[in-house]
């Protein structure tokens, strides 16, 4: 289970980055698929990452871009990350 | 294909080793501009399209003529590009490359193309004039002076047909392609196209796989092409679309995909994201093999510094240069040159970077 404060804070970094409308960090579905259903590509997911990255202070990999496949998946990944600090 | 293991620069760390985190590097307001307008064109999703299987010139070490993409079928029904156009948009590409073996032989199917999908860019030799309702950026291809044209392209009077056609067109950006034999060359069209008012970017000559002419670079033609390029880039820099950056990328002794990772599907076996998952390259036949796919088919991947290649290749590497603030104003300095090229109507800026930058995890 995600920690709900990463959720949102990831929701809320995806939203102000990307510029998507309709929704807030709130009402942001954690688990829709980031690729398929909001048609984010690489660019956009790097951009996030480097903010992400920012945020918590770690290193995210290029190779584990493929697991970042939706906000819940992101927040796990840093929680993960977090601990290994 | 002969490529080497490719390095990869340990993650986060920039083109000077050094680590920045990425709010700090685009606090400083020429970077946060740069950025802000690059990044406005992260939704471009190109594929590309060979036109027809014919020709009216026929060039040394021309790509389209290697490989078994030159036997398939032309199809030259209106209706079916139409209807691939769709299926392509459905399938989120937004912009388009028509290329081989020579689009203006088809100018048909390039307005039907350009009709459903208004963003993308065609490779002509400029022989033949492109109608205007073709509102794609035009990169006419250029091998050197006219003599040199005349030698390996059986083409006379190249560069002043290419004029006469292309003149004042916004549509217009001369591709100057560096082979081991034309370097020196460029001083003279360059002087030809500014006087006028014609604009150029830089390619350099990828092998096609197994060849064997005298026009594939040596690490000596390289050095060479890497200065004759900063020399002209300084000194004509209202009318070269390039950045010192661009020079280093091209002109390496390792290829793109030593110094980048190639993301196109021949070289990237990844479906998950990026051009892995959404790049496909057109026969004439409307068919395509994923084995295949990547922006100039059959160039020999090792040897690969194509224009084309890293215009996509270099751009997706962002991350690798997000944590260097001399990596990333370089890396913005490539994008904007890479839109001016590409994009109509995008206006390049002035290189936030004047001087040579090595890329991430390499030396120059």
């Amino acid at each position: 289970m995600a920690d709900k404060k990463i959720v949102i804070r990831v929701a809320e970094i995806l939203i102000d980055e990307l510029k998507l409308e309709d929704v807030t960090p709130q009402t942001f579905e954690p688990e829709v698929d980031l690729i398929d259903e909001l048609g984010i590509d690489s660019m956009d997911l790097t951009t996030v990452v480097l903010v992400l990255q920012d945020e918590y202070g770690i290193t995210i990999d290029e190779d584990d871009y493929p697991k970042l496949k939706n906000v819940k998946l992101i927040a796990e990944y840093i929680e993960e990350k977090l601990k290994d600090k | 294909m002969n490529v080497k293991h490719t390095r990869k620069p340990p993650a986060g760390t920039g083109a000077s080793g050094t680590k920045m985190k990425f709010s700090d590097i685009i606090a400083d307001p020429a970077v946060r501009e740069r950025w802000e307008k690059v990044r406005k064109y992260f939704f471009l999703r190109e594929s590309t399209y060979d036109m027809t299987n014919r020709c009216n010139i026929r060039c040394d070490g021309c790509y389209y003529y290697e490989g078994d993409k030159q036997f398939a079928s032309e199809n030259g029904n209106p209706d079916d590009w139409r209807a691939l156009m769709k299926i392509e948009k459905e399938r989120g590409i937004t912009y388009v490359v028509l290329a081989g073996a020579e689009p203006s032989l088809v100018p048909e199917l390039c307005r039907v193309c350009y009709e459903e999908i208004p963003l993308g860019s065609i490779a002509s030799n400029g022989f033949k004039r492109i109608p205007e309702s073709v509102g794609y950026k035009i990169h006419i291809s250029v091998w050197g002076n006219d003599e040199t044209s005349l030698r390996v392209r059986s083409a006379k009077n190249l560069l002043l047909r290419q004029i006469e056609n292309y003149r004042g067109d916004p549509r217009a950006v001369w591709v100057y392609t560096f082979t081991r034999d034309n370097i020196g060359e460029i001083h003279e069209v360059m002087d030809i196209l500014s006087k006028n008012d014609c604009r150029a970017t830089f390619n350099v000559f990828s092998a096609p796989v197994g060849y064997t002419g005298g026009l594939r670079h040596t690490a000596e033609s390289l050095a060479r092409t890497r200065a004759a390029m900063m020399e002209v880039l300084s000194r004509y820099p209202d009318h070269v679309l390039f950045s010192p950056y661009n020079v280093v990328a091209h002109t390496h002794a390792q290829g793109l995909h030593d110094l980048y990772t190639c993301s196109y599907p021949r070289m990237n076996p990844s479906t998950d994201i990026g051009l892995g998952r959404s790049f496909r390259q057109y026969r004439t036949d409307l068919t395509w093999d994923r084995s295949a796919a990547c922006c100039v088919p059959d160039t020999d991947c090792a040897d690969c510094r194509h224009y084309a290649a890293g215009s996509a290749v270099v751009t997706a590497r962002l991350y690798r240069h997000g944590t260097d603030p001399e990596a990333f104003k370089a890396w913005l300095d490539y994008v904007d040159t890479y839109l001016a090229v590409w994009v109509m109507d995008y206006q390049k800026g002035e290189n936030l970077l004047n001087r040579m930058t090595p890329p991430p995890g390499f030396d120059l």
